[in-house]
């Protein structure tokens, strides 16, 4: 069995490498995906010439992630929130074999633990500074290297960050199963509810330029840069959820109690 | 990009992605899939993608490992094969 | 100029400490000796390096946008000041929960298991 997956290995890996010398080399601008096909104007080429000018949103990725491929983001964020029910579904236990006489609250105090006030005071420190960044790199997605997926995950890390360095029970006091429940579903709602307010304005779904109707002082350009901005924090939400979800199932086989 | 430097780290990636499958201890072996989502990163990073970097840090080396060791803890630490 | 040399100068220092921690890393005996290597020369050779880095950001000073990246450098320094130092400590209080033993001289006397032994 052993040498039939070392055959199939090899053979991928030689099929692989032989195809690549017809690949176009780095940068080519002769290459289809920079030059077009048949002397037609390619897309990337369209991205990088006219998002600016479609979109005033200087940070291409973004502008092609939440608008030219709008259907294709949200629903990554349903995959990503997907997983989230999964692993919920799965490991997540009710009642049944309840622990006993959970050990009191850690003590803080000087006479306490001192390996938890040293911890637990840097992430004192830590903790809003990185939760302050998310934030940025969330709203300054369209500007800068970031959007949705990244400021949630590093949200999300600063939860499971508070999980780790205190209790599970400490984290899920600020972050209860309740809400991150309803936050993930929320996401999702502001971004599919983007789309339907379009599709209520009679355009095509998440056609966002018709939507400067419903927000005051813009045109149809800079409305696409704000429902960007909406959409991403529609993500950021699902994202942030879903990750402390995971952890929390994680890491006390879903009882969501004594974890780590 | 730089091409050197690009082969430097592909040659890192490579032995971290062949460490990470061989070694017995499944601890070990998370960590070492974080070292190779930092290598991929940075190789983002040095070819111009600065978005995917990002995420690959934040997903790839953050998170991910971290779900990875919680789920170590609850099962066994050591591979059967 | 001078700001050139003080970086190279900065940088050079962060990569020699650094050779020290991952000498010690290999070469120290036990899990104590080798975190206390790798915690102390990882921190200082980090602050060195990123410092270097800071001071590399304003060698023509002209523009607003070196300054801004200056002080995020500096901003990345405070954090590994904060956060290496609590990396370390939580490592070696892991270990030591964990029960490993130091290794200890002829003469020396275990510390850590007398410390142990008390309720």
């Amino acid at each position: 069995m052993k040498w039939l997956g070392l055959i199939a290995t090899a053979f991928t890996g030689i099929l692989l490498l032989s195809a690549t010398p017809y690949f176009p080399s780095f940068g080519d601008p002769n290459s289809p995906a920079n030059a077009g096909v048949n002397g037609g104007v390619s897309v990337s080429q369209y991205y990088i010439t006219e998002t600016y000018t479609d979109t005033k949103v200087p940070n291409i990725v973004t502008a092609v992630l939440a608008d030219y491929r709008g259907y294709d983001t949200m629903f990554e964020t349903v995959v990503i929130f997907a997983a989230g029910v999964a692993i919920f579904a799965i490991l997540r236990s009710f009642g049944g074999t309840t622990i006993p006489s959970h050990p009191t609250a850690i003590d803080t105090s000087v006479e306490g633990d001192h390996q938890r006030i040293i911890i637990g005071m840097t992430c004192k420190l830590i903790i809003p500074v990185i939760q302050l960044f998310a934030l940025y790199v969330v709203a300054h997605g369209h500007h800068s290297p970031g959007g949705g997926f990244q400021g949630g995950v590093i949200l999300g890390a600063s939860f499971i960050l508070m999980a780790l360095a205190k209790e599970l029970d400490t984290a899920l006091a600020r972050f209860s199963e309740k809400r991150y429940l309803a936050l993930a579903c929320v996401g999702i709602f502001i971004y599919s509810g983007f789309g339907l307010l379009c599709v209520a304005l009679e355009r095509n779904f998440l056609d966002y330029g018709i939507l400067h109707r419903l927000m005051p002082a813009t045109d149809e350009i800079m409305a696409r840069s704000h429902s960007m901005l909406g959409v991403e924090v529609g993500v950021a939400f699902t994202v942030t959820a879903i990750m402390f979800a995971i952890y929390a199932n994680l890491s006390s086989k879903g009882r969501l109690e004594q974890g780590f | 990009m730089i091409v050197s430097f690009d082969l430097v780290i592909l040659v890192f990636l490579i032995i971290t992605a062949a460490i990470s499958l061989r070694v017995r201890d499944l601890l070990s072996a998370a960590m070492i899939l974080g070292v190779y989502s930092f290598l991929i990163c940075l190789l983002w990073a040095e070819m111009g993608a600065v978005d995917v970097a990002f995420t690959e840090a934040a997903v790839g080396a953050g998170v991910s490992t971290v779900f990875m060791i919680a789920t170590i803890y609850h099962t066994r630490r050591r591979s059967s094969d | 100029m001078i700001l050139d040399i003080i970086a190279i100068l900065l940088i050079v220092a962060g990569l020699v400490f650094f050779l020290g921690a991952a000498v010690g890393l290999v070469r120290f005996p036990d899990f104590y000796s080798r975190m206390h290597a790798a915690g102390k020369g990882d921190t200082l050779s980090n602050l060195l390096v990123v410092l270097g880095f800071a001071i590399h950001e304003l060698r023509h000073f002209d523009g607003s946008a070196d300054v801004i990246v200056f002080c995020k450098l500096l901003a990345i320094c405070a954090f590994i000041m904060l956060t290496s130092p609590t990396a370390t400590h939580a490592l070696m209080d892991a270990g030591y929960e964990d029960g490993i033993e130091p290794v200890i001289g002829e003469d020396g006397e275990n510390a850590l298991a007398a410390d142990r032994k008390k309720p």
